[in-house]
């Protein structure tokens, strides 16, 4: 399910200040550039509110974003709904005792991470990211977060690449965007 | 694995002491409607460090002296739960020790963002500090300034600028390099992110030697930009990061010393 196709106001806005940039980072790939929507103050916070007003009030505990641009996303929906932050990383990047989880690339494999005690079993949590692509990223978010036993309610995104079938990687795992790229 | 319990190591060494951060020159020009409202020291009370302030910044507009005592009274009140909002936000950071090599205390935030409520505390007392001050761009450091700086720049309605390692950036960019202890990094700002003459915030989680508060500050101000102020919510002050940033004022939430 998509606000876009739910025609909310504020979704234009936000969907055309996201910047294309044709050939990043490799040839061929039209890369959705989300530093141009957090130039504009009004934009940035209907992104937020639409996230908000979907998850305030159902019993989240937990956001947990991906790094580094669900880090920029996941915070202000936390502090809003009342949840704590969760940063999923690279490897390396937590100080403290972490669980992995290894995902494939289109070349390769890499690990995100997440602090050992973060999540306690039963806890509601919510997934964000600024994009979805291929889902392997989200597919790894996920997987910590129930290995640990919390419920992953829902994954969050500004925006979808629906061509990469990202939505039918996550096993059946609500998806929520904002805008659709194809 | 799994573990069902919240592991932190014992009490931590921050000492839940603020900076007072130095006060703009005397000539700075301050619109009149904004007031430099100084966190607190433990030894001074609210009402004469509004005292002082009248007489470092005789362009601001002052109000202390004419406050009626109950005003004087709530602003005392209100440094009060500061301080108490200060003193959980420094009890809930987890130091790691050896990370991320032998001899290095982390001052791990991520703790702080398991607090919903020091989390929050947090932001506010950055946005109490910033709001009304004619602040139009809140520049965040990869990638933990990320996540203090995005909830600061919509509560003050400035737009966020994120400032990058090299090639995560998909635009045009400028680039400043700096020095590692080993080495040299790089940072990045998307070209025709910021206009000169804005305003601007940097934000970070902490300040260690100062090299990458002091690239983002050439960044922004190779662009014309006048940065206001750094913030961070920890300052390993032995490190001498205040020094470094120069004539670029310092504010933190906590400092820690070993």
């Amino acid at each position: 399910m998509s606000a876009y196709r739910d025609k909310d106001p504020r979704i234009h806005g936000i969907q055309s200040k996201i910047r294309v940039v044709p050939n990043f980072p490799k040839p061929g790939i039209m890369f959705q550039d989300i530093t141009t929507l957090l130039l504009d103050p009004k934009a940035f916070k209907d992104t937020v509110d639409l996230f908000v007003e979907r998850y305030k009030g159902k019993n989240i505990s937990v956001v947990a974003g991906i790094e580094a641009r669900g880090f920029i996303f996941g915070p202000p929906i936390a502090l809003e709904i009342g949840a704590k932050f969760v940063p999923l990383r690279k490897p390396k990047k937590l100080p403290g005792k972490v669980i992995s989880e290894e995902y494939e690339l289109e070349y390769g494999r890499d690990c995100l991470e997440m602090h050992v005690g973060a999540v306690e079993p039963g806890e509601r949590a919510l997934v964000v990211d600024d994009l979805i692509a291929t889902g392997g990223t989200l597919c790894a978010a996920m997987n910590l977060l129930e290995r640990v036993g919390a419920e992953v309610v829902e994954c969050a995104c500004v925006i979808e690449l629906p061509d990469l079938k990202g939505r039918e990687r996550l096993n059946g795992k609500p998806l929520y965007v904002l805008v659709e790229s194809h | 694995m799994m573990q069902r319990s919240l592991i932190f190591s014992s009490p931590n060494p921050i000492s839940p002491h603020l900076s007072t951060p130095s006060p703009p020159p005397v000539n700075a020009v301050i619109p009149e409607r904004n007031r430099w409202i100084a966190p607190s020291s433990f030894s001074q009370p609210s009402f004469i460090r509004f005292q002082n302030y009248q007489r470092t910044l005789p362009s601001l507009l002052c109000t202390a002296a004419s406050d009626s005592v109950a005003n004087q009274q709530q602003q005392m009140a209100s440094q009060e739960e500061q301080d108490t909002r200060i003193a959980k936000i420094s009890s809930v950071i987890r130091v790691i020790p050896d990370f991320p090599k032998p001899g290095i205390m982390f001052q791990d935030i991520t703790t702080l963002l398991l607090d919903v409520g020091a989390f929050r505390d947090t932001i506010d007392l950055f946005v109490e500090r910033y709001r009304g001050k004619d602040i139009s761009v809140v520049a965040g450091v990869e990638a933990r300034g990320f996540i203090f700086g995005p909830p600061i720049a919509l509560a003050i309605g400035a737009k966020f600028v994120p400032m990058r390692k090299p090639n995560k950036l998909p635009g045009e960019v400028i680039s400043e390099e700096y020095s590692l202890e080993y080495g040299t990094d790089k940072m990045e700002m998307h070209v025709g992110a910021v206009q000169a003459g804005e305003r601007a915030l940097i934000i970070d989680d902490l300040v260690a030697t100062g090299g990458t508060l002091c690239a983002a500050i050439r960044l922004l101000e190779r662009v014309g930009v006048h940065v206001v102020e750094c913030a961070c919510v920890i300052e390993l002050p032995e490190l001498k990061g205040r020094e470094r940033l120069g004539k670029t004022p310092l504010f933190v939430l906590v400092s820690s010393s070993t």
